[in-house]
């Protein structure tokens, strides 16, 4: 029998990282421009040595707008599909993603919310789905609570019946309401990385990512246990009430910071955890890092996707992700029952 | 479980160095060039307008306006590349004769004929924001009230290209936003003859109209839910305009309606705007037998106007459709003459627009 | 022996392959409990004052009909539940006062089987029960591993260690459990009606190994269980409860009287001695009628 050792976390993250390397090469080159892979690498160089003035016009907007789209996919794949791992233990359910307790459904709400009462604020929109985001997840944790403690079931139950609350206000201000600001909700609710945020939102997005994947790590060992039984756990040692509450709120912040930036894209937080369990096994240690990385590069594929097969029209990253994720779900699925 | 079986030894040593190589790259070049990145993209706007005109070592300042919907931009002067995300605005550059400065429009700008032939960003709703940059733009024309998202406003603003929005809620507005879309683009002789001419013809309509009573009209904007226009749409106003107005009394701008109470009101016409005649009394002939729909008198006796889709357009042909949604809906106040005088007076003022444009487009 | 039918007793110390001579491991000195559901102020059940203490390589039964209390007696021996009055004590350290992790070093708990979230092998599932040994962020160690290996070595399932859980049967299953609670290295373990879904002869099995650890490896061992026959072949002691009272606690001989398992049990039961001195029970042909509850014989 052999344990699983930081080597082979170390070793499998590194090989990710390089499959991931070698799909942001890929995104990089296609597009509204033509990039060749010789001039890509020269002006990657000149822009980390610092020499801006020397690349050509058409590298800087490339890099401009191509390089932070691709680093938000980056981020959001990681946040979406650690967050799902997560909840798939919490919950005790694998078919748990990460908007099952309502979080996206908040997030689309307070967006809505800022684009009817401030729609010339570019900010309103993040924060104010954030905001929802945050609120919907502190509702939901106490209507989820039995005797004074997270239960899984009820949690399930106390979020299914927020996000349905929640999606039918939404349907109710966006049937009702005036206006053409809220024309681009249907974007936002299938999940959309073609708009370009601030930079500051690319930094809280990393920092947000970091604390929240670390702080689920702490509780990886914990959550292998807590994956075969409660009472189980706790007889082992694992502090189950601490554990359960550090993963609701790190997960729950994932999926918050990812929905208010790029709405909610589906699918990803669901089935990257599944297909890197089945490669990698079901062990949250090395499940994390893999998820993460995962989910990087499958949201980056899916974008690369989005802007590039009905060039020049974009199709929202929600829509590749459905098409492409049912059927690997069914596969899934079949293998699951075999 | 693992791929770890299938590496061993010296081949496995140098997969992982390499791995672990390609693992900080991969990394150095995010952490390092997003930042970077974003530095470039500012300093290239300031490029764009000295590239693009090397003769005017001297680039005029910027013009500053505040756009239909709140927004300051600052418009490069003079216009030269000019993107457009909205058919209407499309068809209203080509009226103002400006079309050889117009560098891209959306898939569905399909009038005039050329404009199918223009390098293309998208859609309306979905436009490729890295081919607009590519198109170099010195503006881009938006239409906040019928056809693009607040978002990709929000984004060209990010991107630091300059982006006007018109924001047309009544046919006055649409008249006014078509001169100041001349102003804005450095030509306001020819945006002011085009107000004024589609202006005078609106006047001449509504004289002619006269005391004529108001038509009871059902716009239907989709049958299947049935959808009809609120009463602050610019589609309201131009059924007003042609001598008729709406059933249907909300605010909601694109109401689901009850077809219950739609029968009860009993509409005089029922109005629909297709580009295809055809489908629509095909389709309605499928309507007759539906319940609800049967005892709409409207239907039964085939009180139906089919006016062209220009009328969802806020452009110029907008008040072409509006003069023959009034023939159709009085047939009685226009007899034969009266059609040729207000053809006539059209032309005329169309090759007005056109002579003015050819002697700006001469200077410039 | 005291005897007085309804209270709970202290018994003088039974005989067992631990003698008198092994110290006492585990003491409960007039234990109780009461449940409060949420907001009502009468308890839902009690457990009344219970006693009784255990040896290093003895096996206690915890024996009754169900909602009798057993599962509650066996919490507040593991120290999930904190006694209303009375202490429960493990080498001298009231169970419900140790912190999660030392509990877990000391205290191992086997449950009827729970589903398994996600597919895993045998031995990884065996090497979890290492986790109250490690820091934080840990991986196991070899000597983790070898303690794993042994610990399924020691319920003779090695040949099971690479198969997956979901594809061994319930007795594998069962034994997998079991050297997952051995993994911990405990001195006490608990096991929670553990003959639950097997068959006879896994039951068996199960209980004869049960003796044979405690024996070897100087568990105390303390099974809940109302399975009459296997408690009485198998039991150093018996801790006999009936809605929510001890009845009696002694050798099985002691506690398998025909009117206590009657009253407890309520069916028609005869109690004779086999060979080696433990207690057999009888089923006698139900002659008698049900009145009020209670078994009458016509």
């Amino acid at each position: 029998m052999r344990p699983l050792t930081l080597k082979r976390v170390l070793w499998t993250s590194a090989a990710l990282l390089a499959v991931l390397f070698g799909v942001v090469i890929v995104a990089m080159k296609v597009g509204a421009y033509r990039i060749s892979f010789a001039d890509l690498a020269l002006n990657l160089g000149r822009l980390i040595l610092g020499r801006r003035a020397h690349i050509p016009s058409d590298y800087q907007v490339a890099f401009g707008y191509r390089l932070p789209r691709i680093e938000l996919s980056i981020l959001v794949g990681a946040a979406l599909s650690v967050a799902g791992a997560g909840f798939q233990a919490l919950l005790r359910n694998p078919l748990a993603d990460p908007y099952v307790l309502g979080v996206s459904s908040g997030g689309a709400l307070g967006a809505i919310v800022a684009l009817i009462l401030l729609p010339h604020f570019l900010l309103a929109t993040p924060l104010a789905a954030f905001v929802g985001a945050i609120a919907t997840i502190a509702a939901v944790y106490f209507l989820g609570r039995r005797k004074g403690q997270l239960d899984s079931t009820t949690l399930l139950l106390a979020g299914i019946i927020s996000a349905s609350f929640l999606s039918a206000m939404i349907i109710f201000l966006m049937t009702n309401t005036s206006g053409s600001n809220l024309r681009g909700m249907p974007f936002w609710l299938m999940g959309d990385l073609s708009t370009p945020l601030p930079e500051a939102m690319h930094w809280v997005l990393l920092a947000g990512l970091i604390i929240g994947v670390g702080a689920i790590y702490t509780t990886a060992a914990d959550l292998n246990l807590i994956t075969t039984g409660e009472r189980e756990a706790m007889h082992l040692g694992v502090e189950v009430t601490r554990v359960k509450l550090v993963v609701y709120i790190s997960a729950s912040l994932l999926t918050g910071l990812a929905v208010s930036m790029s709405g909610a894209i589906g699918y990803v937080g669901l089935l990257v955890p599944h297909v890197m369990r089945m490669i990698f096994g079901p062990d949250y240690r090395i499940l994390i890092p893999a998820s993460a990385i995962g989910g990087a590069i499958a949201l980056l594929a899916a974008d690369t996707l989005a802007r590039t097969v009905m060039f020049p029209t974009e199709l929202p990253v929600g829509a590749v992700t459905a098409m492409a994720g049912a059927p690997l779900f069914i596969y899934l699925l079949r293998r699951r029952l075999r | 479980m693992g791929f770890g079986h299938k590496f061993r030894g010296a081949k496995r040593r140098r997969a992982s160095v390499v791995a672990t190589l390609a693992a900080i790259l991969c990394c150095a070049t995010l952490l390092l060039s997003t930042p970077a990145a974003r530095a470039a993209q500012t300093g290239q706007t300031s490029q764009p307008a000295a590239q693009a005109n090397p003769e005017n070592a001297k680039a005029l300042p910027p013009l500053v306006v505040k756009d239909e919907v709140g927004r300051r931009v600052e418009v490069p002067q003079p216009v030269r590349r000019i993107v457009s995300l909205a058919p209407s605005l499309t068809e209203t550059i080509y009226a103002l004769g400006l079309q050889d400065r117009l560098v891209g429009d959306t898939d569905f700008c399909d009038y005039p004929a050329e404009a199918r032939k223009l390098p293309k960003v998208g859609g309306p709703f979905t436009p490729n924001l890295e081919v607009i940059l590519s198109m170099k733009p010195d503006l881009v024309l938006l239409a906040a009230n019928s056809a693009n998202r607040k978002e990709t406003a929000d984004a060209l603003d990010l991107l630091h290209v300059p982006a006007y929005a018109t924001d047309a809620r009544t046919i006055d507005d649409v008249l006014a936003s078509i001169s100041r879309l001349g102003e804005v683009l450095g030509a306001a002789e020819q945006g002011h003859a085009l107000e004024d001419s589609l202006r005078a013809r609106l006047n001449a309509l509504h004289k002619k109209l006269g005391t004529a009573a108001q038509v009871r009209v059902l716009f239907i904007v989709w049958q299947e839910p049935l959808i009809s226009i609120g009463q602050e749409t610019f589609l309201a106003d131009a059924m007003r305009w042609a001598g008729a107005e709406s059933v249907v009394r909300t605010k909601q701008d694109w109401p689901h309606v009850n077809l219950e109470e739609v029968v009860r009101l009993q509409p005089d016409y029922l109005v629909f705007a297709s580009a295809h005649p055809e489908e629509i009394t095909s389709t309605l002939a499928n309507m007759r037998n539906l319940p609800g729909w049967r005892d709409m008198k409207a239907l039964q006796e085939n009180r139906i106007a089919i006016v062209s889709d220009a009328i969802n357009r806020p452009a110029p042909r907008l008040v072409d459709a509006i003069e023959e949604l009034a023939r159709d809906l009085h047939p009685e106040v226009f007899a034969e003459g009266p059609h040729a005088s207000l053809r006539h007076q059209n032309n005329n003022a169309q090759r007005q627009v056109k002579q003015i444009a050819a002697q700006a487009g001469a200077s410039l | 022996m005291n005897d007085a039918g309804n209270g709970a007793q202290v018994i003088a110390y039974p005989g067992g392959e631990g003698g008198a001579e092994s110290p006492v491991r585990l003491k409960i000195e007039q234990a109780s409990y009461a449940y409060h559901p949420h907001g009502q102020s009468a308890p839902a059940f009690t457990l009344a004052a219970t006693s009784f203490a255990a040896r290093q390589r003895e096996v206690v039964t915890i024996l009754g009909p169900n909602a009798s209390g057993k599962s509650t007696l066996l919490k507040l021996i593991a120290g999930t539940l904190k006694p209303l009055s009375g202490r429960v004590e493990l080498e001298g350290f009231e169970t419900s006062r140790l912190d999660t992790r030392t509990r877990a070093q000391k205290i191992a708990m086997v449950h009827q089987e729970s589903p398994l979230l996600f597919p895993s092998r045998a031995g990884e599932y065996v090497l979890q029960g290492r986790h109250p040994y490690g820091r934080m962020l840990r991986f196991e160690t070899k000597e983790d591993v070898e303690i794993a290996e042994n610990a399924l070595a020691q319920v003779g399932a090695e040949d099971l260690r690479d198969r997956w859980m979901h594809e061994i049967s319930g007795g594998e299953k069962q034994r997998v459990i079991l050297a997952r609670a051995l993994a911990q290295q405990p001195i006490l373990l608990l096991l929670d009606e553990p003959t639950l879904h097997l068959d006879i002869g896994a039951q068996v099995e199960l209980l004869e190994r049960l003796r044979e650890l405690a024996a070897e490896s100087r568990y105390t061992v303390v099974v809940v269980t109302h399975e009459l026959s296997l408690a009485a072949e198998f039991a150093d002691q018996v801790v006999l409860l009936h809605e929510g009272k001890c009845l009696r606690v002694g050798t099985p001989a002691d506690v398998y009287r025909r009117d206590l398992l009657e009253q407890v049990f309520e069916a028609p039961l005869d109690v004779d001695l086999g060979p080696e001195g433990r207690p057999r029970v009888h089923i006698r042909g139900a002659r008698g009628h049900r009145v009020g509850g209670h078994l009458k014989e016509t």
